[in-house]
């Protein structure tokens, strides 16, 4: 037992969690904190004593320090912390420069599940996958724990002393120190690095993300004189075209736009309306699987058709290509000022600004140019600055803060780093880059930090640390910048000085406000900012991005004018023949949490690929390379999981195919983020290094390629197979969708047809039956998805595994199809092969009242609770696997190996205390996050009530949906919104005719098309 | 037939009998006893040796993939989300098949009076018995924690928990068990006489010791017999439902589930009669071997053969019958569910397992049509390989093709079995022959007395006239 868990049991208040992390008696205005709120009001009694040694002991034996609480005021009102029970902490996570508001649920001090904070502006309350995953890196075994200095593991302080020296020798040669970091979203760290460069002018900083995106913040320097990138408000929209943009999947704005779109997507015969998605593109999105009309488009006539979109003329466009935009336009015209057009952000400067032009023409109210994301500032510019300077050997050390260039950087940029002598890693693992640097510094993860981070418009959250660092003494990126400085020049910020006394130095309101800004974790007014500063980092040495001002639109009103010239933008050179498009991965983004399990094993929205990158290519495409012997179904299947080299001007690599219905043809698309190499075991050996091919970071990513077939097979995992395309499930009413038209016109009927047809006059009538009903006297939990407003973004999915205690199984058991998620988003496609539509079905265990599982359970195992739950007793399971194979709905999971116990320390702390980890030969499933409905009866029975309230017991799936698909509930409760959602006339059940009575109601996707339906595919 | 004499007058061997003899050559009882005896009497030769160590490794393999099995995971095998059940239970199902043909040659022939049955029904039942031995080795390691086997049976516990009583895996064990228990008990009180006869032949001290104490002080007499026949009796009666049983239990598995393939009212019938047709086929196949190997031929006639080869058209009929009628009931229905699964059977992925079932189970008897091909033995001995592959596909394809396609497209998958399950399988063969190597050599495989008592003169009531019966000195039949 360590001595900080005595602390923690004997009550003598320890103050902050930089004096456990520094051993600092200085904690400045914390200490008062402190005082406030002291660990034990009361002293020790005998059971919480025990309780506390036990789970010390427990955690020292899981070779682990035992997790503080932090003084830090809660959003809830308990302030102390009761063993047992769970508290929530606010905070916030930065996708790069996207700040979300997050609630930490943290229990004995350890997070355990991270949703989104109700009060934050950019995703009210929901979750990405990201987010939630970024909770599993906190706990990945492979970050590194210890400093190093070239082979030798050294003292932090050793490390840092030696990166010190590194930057005197710079300062007395006039060479450049370059801190290379990521691009962020807070001030204070914007601030500190200006203050830095300030104090020692040799040390600049130059923000590299992965994936850049000049062209965004070129073409609104042009168009709206905003040096970044302008985000458009979809829920303004009636009417959304998006060029292939992707705006709802591949994207750190995903959450912000899923949020917004979602909201306009779920029309009613009483207020039939709703926005209609216009997407042309040459991949297969997850925003073009939403879309209400799609076109395929080659990059050759994306410009094309922005061009006609834009009133110009059809020069270049082919006829299909005219139609479709000619189409989108008079929509566009038609929504007047409801109308917005959303250009990828990898497009060309002048696609760009066609774009614009069409919003600024008709005035879009979607698009506000005050709404920029913070820190999307052209950066090529000091990056190649940097890369010159770099190859004349001008810099004489450079510090890697969180990027990692050695994997995504071009080969140019890598030639001129490997001319740098000196290079020191800051980083939360031992990447590519930091095996290449001489100097390596683990750093904190982020709920380990304290930071701050402010959104499009001018939030300003605090990021709170939750936990101390596992590994002991480990400071964050700024600490370790601020320990630097001051090495170099003493009179920086104080000896003892650390980031979380810089982001409180900064705080000029009162202390109330900051305890009340900890609390809620944003701060909402952009007039009273607090915070002085802005966030955009220095771009480089001589360019003057910062401002005082106090929203962060203005940061970017200084900037410097562009080098392009103004006007005449060049069209984009896009060959006509094969290209290759690369794209961020779906849930990887650009490989940074390439090491998470939780995310390498969430399938691709739309392929359901997992643990892989691939080949993305069009069945006739497919055919025309040689890799299947036809346009059939059956034949097109043969192309999948053959290798081809794809070689670019920039490189080539190997990717197995995978054939992708609906993509353009002669298009290649494939992801970024796979293919690391360093950095942990999870990610060894996950897909290829796609930015090697790639186009440099700023430029349009459409190249041309070269295709060779290779001899060989690569296996792909996919958690949905191909067989959805043939086979005849043509006639499956399983996902069901209707016109907007239908909707009008009340045509509902096409949703409660199916065999037998005694079942005709609606889905809320029961079949008959010979026994009596059962009657639910108390609760009746059930829940209502709706497959209108659900976009696949897979939230759900991420928020459930972290809730549940889901396994990570592995690419060898998801090829074997024993992937263990509880809920699964199932894919339908629509239409014929060329340019199909797509149903996102929400698949998870139906809880059904005549439940086909419970009665074959030979040992009674899954049994039927009185308030309607399916329930799963893992304790009296013995395996038969009798009830999956009865399941109609195939959700329930099956341990088939033991894949919890062998977990990695400290992973095991990411798991949720409330739900049993289950062993081998076991059967699971969703079970309605069942603790989460005994902690709402707890709270209920404490207050003296009899039932839950509604909106008391929110399953994780639906807290964690940016779409607000899910609705759970009583629905014995007439006036809960299940009961109200049950009653929508869109709703069905699935597999209504087999009389298993499900509690989930679906309620069917609506398409904004004209047409009746006629006939339901899926 | 309590009491079985010599034959007055060897020389009547002349006689051309009306019907077929069920024993060739005519022989005296001593001979039978000879006969079988000497089987037990003899020297363990080195081909036997050699083949029982070949079907102990094959046993041990299996075994060994059994424990890699429980010790690892289910994942070991390659079974998967939407199938659930695949080698593990179309093995069981196919050898509680195999162990129909046994209680159905020794009850149901038995009350039908068929004599025919006595020169098969000792090994046809001792093959149930290991048949069964194997099942139930598949049923109970095929849980994902087979070490909790016991919590299948209601017994009062601790835990205060109950089977489910509503499930049709409860009512397996139940089957399952029972069928074991009387189908051992059947063999072994049809094995005292027998056994009896053994002990006073061998002249081995420790056989004999073993097969007194095994022969339960059997004597003989009039008394024993008198009582014997009545057991025999009741247990045949006992027996008889469970032959229908059984495999109905076992059939409801399938029917109680709600997957369009399994949900089908025909399965009890259908599945009986593929039972009884799979274990005529294994006992024909082990048959023709023991016939040449020990030389039986003088029991195990043509006319034995031949009369299992009728059995083996008709249920090969009737299970093909089956067949079409699921294809037309699905069609009859009108259930869109139940109509593709079955197009899917016949066309899907699992296409070629259908078509192997359909011609091993309903082509390939037909030619038993013809009575010189019944009794060609060659032939026979292929069919009857045959027609085990099919049934073994048969219950392949019922349990694996309805769950790899079922309702939802989108949690479809595809099942092949790993070296695991195969190895398991191997081993239930190992088993399955290492015991029956073990029976032919140390147990009467021809029932002795029955077949005494179908010889002409053995009973009172035969055509020819008989002197009051003649008892040995010891009160036993020579």
């Amino acid at each position: 037992m360590s001595d900080r868990s005595v602390h923690a049991s004997d009550g003598s208040p320890w103050k902050s969690i930089e004096q456990l992390a520094h051993g600092s008696q200085d904690t400045g205005e914390f200490a008062q904190e402190a005082e406030m709120a002291p660990l034990h009001e009361n002293s020790v009694t005998r059971r919480s004593f025990m309780a506390l040694v036990s789970a010390s002991m427990a955690l020292t034996a899981a070779a682990c320090r035992r997790p503080e609480t932090k003084l830090v005021p809660t959003v809830k009102s308990v302030q102390t912390v009761t063993p047992g029970m769970p508290l929530e902490y606010a905070s916030v996570f930065a996708n790069r420069n996207v700040a979300y508001g997050v609630l930490v649920k943290s229990r004995e001090g350890r997070p355990v599940h991270i949703k989104g904070n109700n009060l934050h502006p950019s995703n009210r309350g929901a979750s990405s996958p990201e987010m939630i995953a970024s909770l599993l890196s906190l706990y990945d075994p492979d970050r590194i724990r210890r400093a190093r200095v070239n082979r030798g593991q050294v003292s932090f302080d050793g490390a840092v002393t030696k990166i010190a020296e590194h930057i005197a020798e710079a300062q007395a040669s006039g060479k450049r120190a370059v801190v290379l970091v990521d691009e962020h979203c807070s001030p204070s760290y914007s601030a500190l690095q200006t203050a830095i460069t300030a104090a020692i002018p040799a040390i600049s900083f130059v923000t590299m993300p992965a994936i850049v995106n000049d062209n965004v913040a070129i073409a609104n320097q042009q168009s709206y004189g905003v040096n970044g990138e302008i985000v458009p408000d979809l829920s303004k929209a009636k009417v959304i075209v998006c060029v292939d943009a992707d705006p709802l999947g591949a994207d750190k704005l995903s959450l912000y736009h899923t949020v917004r779109f979602a909201q306009s997507r779920t029309p009613s015969k009483d207020n039939p309306t709703m926005s209609k998605l216009f997407v042309a593109e040459a991949q297969y999105s997850l925003t073009g699987a939403n879309a209400d009309e799609r076109v395929r488009l080659h990059p050759s006539q994306i410009e094309a058709f922005l061009g006609i979109l834009s009133g110009g003329s059809s020069a270049g466009a082919t006829t299909e290509t005219t139609a479709a935009a000619q189409r989108a336009s008079a929509a566009l015209k038609a929504a007047g000022a409801e109308g917005v057009v959303v250009a990828g952000r990898h497009l060309s400067p002048r696609a760009q600004m066609m774009a614009a032009s069409i919003n600024k023409a008709s005035g879009s109210a979607a698009v506000s140019a005050s709404n920029v994301v913070p820190n999307s500032h052209e950066k090529w510019s000091a990056i190649a600055t940097l890369q010159e300077d770099m190859l004349a050997g001008n810099v004489h050390v450079l510090i890697t803060a969180d990027v990692n260039p050695e994997y995504s950087a071009s080969r140019e940029f890598k030639a001129a780093l490997a001319k740098v002598k000196n290079r020191a890693a800051i980083n939360l693992h031992e990447d590519e880059t930091a095996r290449q640097c001489g100097i390596s510094i683990p750093a904190a993860h982020w709920l380990e930090s304290w930071g701050d981070a402010v959104t499009m418009d001018g939030t300003l959250s605090l990021q709170q640390p939750l936990i101390a660092p596992l590994n002991d003494g480990i400071p964050s990126v700024q600490d370790t910048l601020i320990a630097l400085v001051n090495k170099v020049s003493a009179g920086f910020l104080g000896e003892t000085a650390t980031y979380a006394d810089y982001v409180k130095s900064r705080w000029t309101g009162s202390k109330a406000d900051w305890t009340l800004a900890l609390q809620n974790g944003v701060v909402a007014s952009v007039g009273a900012q607090p915070l002085t500063g802005t966030v955009a980092a220095q771009s480089n040495s001589t360019s003057t991005t910062q401002s005082n001002g106090t929203g962060a639109a203005q940061t970017n009103a200084t900037t410097t004018a562009q080098t392009n010239g103004a006007g005449s933008m060049a069209s984009a050179a896009i060959p006509s023949g094969m290209v290759l498009m690369t794209v961020p991965a779906h849930h990887l983004y650009d490989g940074r949490q390439a090491n998470n399990g939780w995310l390498q094993e969430l399938p691709d929205g739309v392929t359901k690929i997992t643990w892989d990158n691939v080949a993305l290519i069009s069945p006739k495409t497919a055919v025309d390379l040689g890799l299947a012997p036809g346009l059939g179904a059956k034949e097109i299947i043969k192309a999948n999981e053959q290798i081809i080299t794809v070689t670019t001007a920039h490189g080539g690599i190997d990717l197995p195919v995978y054939v992708q219905v609906g993509m353009a043809d002669n298009v290649i698309v494939t992801q970024l983020g796979y293919g690391r190499t360093q950095g942990g075991k999870v990610l060894q050996g996950v897909g290829s290094n796609a930015f090697n091919v790639a186009a440099p970071g700023h430029a349009v990513q459409y190249v041309a390629a070269k295709i060779e077939k290779q001899a060989g097979r690569h296996k792909i995992a996919t958690t949905q197979n191909h067989h959805t395309l043939d086979d005849g499930n043509g006639q499956r009413t399983v996902a069901r969708w209707i016109s907007l038209d239908d909707v009008k016109d009340g045509n509902f009927k096409s949703l409660t047809d199916h065999f037998p047809g005694n079942l005709q006059e609606g889905y809320k009538q029961k079949p008959l039956s010979i026994t009596p009903e059962y009657t639910y006297k108390g609760h009746r939990w059930g829940m209502v998805i709706d497959m209108s407003s659900c976009t696949g973004c897979s939230s759900c999915i991420s928020a459930c595994q972290s809730e549940n205690n889901i396994p990570v199984v592995g690419k060898d058991q998801v090829m074997k199809g024993r992937e263990m998620h509880w809920i699964r988003l199932d894919r339908y496609y629509v239409g014929d092969m060329t340019n199909p539509a797509t149903i996102v079905e929400p698949m998870l265990c139906q809880h059904c009242e005549n439940a086909p599982c419970e009665n074959v359970c030979p040992v009674a195992a899954t049994t039927h609770s009185p308030e309607g739950l399916n329930e799963m007793t893992y304790n009296r399971c013995v395996g038969t696997r009798y009830c999956s194979n009865n399941c109609p709905y195939k959700v329930r999971r099956f341990n088939f190996l033991n894949y919890n116990t062998e977990t990695r320390s400290p992973l095991e702390l990411a798991f949720n205390p409330d739900v049993t980890v289950r062993m081998r030969g076991v059967m699971e499933k969703c079970t309605f996050c069942v603790q989460r409905l005994h902690e709402a009866k707890w709270k209920a029975r404490d207050d003296g009530r009899q039932r839950i309230n509604d909106g008391e017991a929110i399953t994780a799936c639906q807290e964690a949906c940016p779409a607000g698909a899910i609705i759970f509930g009583d629905a014995n409760d007439p006036k809960s919104k299940i009961s109200e959602a049950k009653q929508n006339d869109r709703g069905f059940r699935v597999l209504a005719e087999l009389n298993v009575r499900p509690a989930v109601t679906y309620l069917a996707k609506v398409q904004n098309t004209a047409s009746h339906t006629t006939t339901n595919h899926s | 037939m309590s009491v079985v004499h010599e034959h007055q007058d060897r020389s009547t061997s002349g006689y051309v009998p009306i019907r077929e003899p069920l024993v060739l050559g005519n022989p005296t009882m001593r001979d039978i006893t000879a006969r079988i005896g000497s089987i037990v009497e003899s020297k363990i030769s080195a081909k036997y040796l050699l083949t029982l160590a070949f079907t102990a490794s094959m046993a041990a393999w299996g075994l060994f993939a059994l424990y890699y099995t429980v010790a690892t995971g289910i994942g070991v095998w390659g079974l998967n989300n939407p199938v659930g059940w695949g080698w593990d239970i179309t093995n069981f199902v196919f050898w509680i098949g195999i162990g129909h043909a046994g209680t159905l040659i020794s009850a149901i022939l038995f009350l039908f009076r068929q004599k025919w049955r006595t020169a098969i029904n000792r090994s046809a039942e001792a093959m149930t018995i290991f048949a069964v031995i194997c099942a139930l080795m598949m049923v109970l390691t095929h849980t994902g924690r087979p070490w909790l086997f016991y919590w299948l049976m209601p017994f009062p516990n601790q835990m205060q928990m109950w089977i489910n009583f509503r499930s049709p895996l409860a009512w397996d064990v139940f089957a399952v068990n029972t069928y074991f228990a009387v189908s051992a008990l059947f063999w072994f009180v049809g094995l005292i006489p027998d056994l009896a006869t053994l002990r006073n032949y061998v002249r081995g001290p420790i056989a004999k010791k073993i097969y007194s104490i095994l022969s339960l002080g059997w004597t003989g007499s009039t008394r024993h017999w008198h009582h014997y026949e009545i057991a025999y009796l009741i247990l045949a009666g006992i027996s008889t439902p469970l032959v229908l049983s059984v495999h109905s239990v076992v059939s409801f598995d399938f029917t109680v589930g709600i997957m369009p393939g399994w949900h089908t009212t025909i399965f009890p019938p259908y599945f009986v009669a593929g039972a009884i047709f799979s274990g005529f086929a294994m006992v024909m196949t082990l048959m023709l071997i023991a016939r040449e190997v020990l030389d039986l031929k003088q029991f195990i006639t043509l006319k034995h053969l031949d009369n299992m080869n009728k059995i083996i058209l008709a249920t090969g009929m009737m299970v093909g019958y089956a067949y079409a009628m699921e294809f037309f009931i699905a069609w009859y229905s009108g259930n869109p569910w139940e109509s593709w699964i079955f197009v899917n059977r016949a066309f899907g992925d699992y296409a070629w397992a259908y078509w192997t079932m359909v011609t091993c189970n309903v082509v390939s008897p037909q030619v038993y049509w013809f009575k010189k091909l019944r009794r060609h033995i060659p032939l026979m001995f292929v069919i009857s390989i045959f027609v085990n592959i099919g049934m073994w596909f048969e219950r392949f394809t019922i349990i694996v093709t309805s769950l790899h396609h079922d309702f939802l497209p989108a949690s479809w998958g595809y099942y092949s079995p790993t070296w695991v399950e195969i190895s398991i399988f191997i081993g239930t063969f190992g088993i399955f022959l290492t015991l029956f190597l073990l029976f032919a050599k140390f147990v009467p495989v021809i029932a002795i007395a029955e077949v005494k008592a179908i010889m002409p003169g053995a009973q009172p009531a035969h055509h020819h006239a008989h002197a009051a019966p003649v008892l040995t000195e010891k009160g036993q039949h020579a």
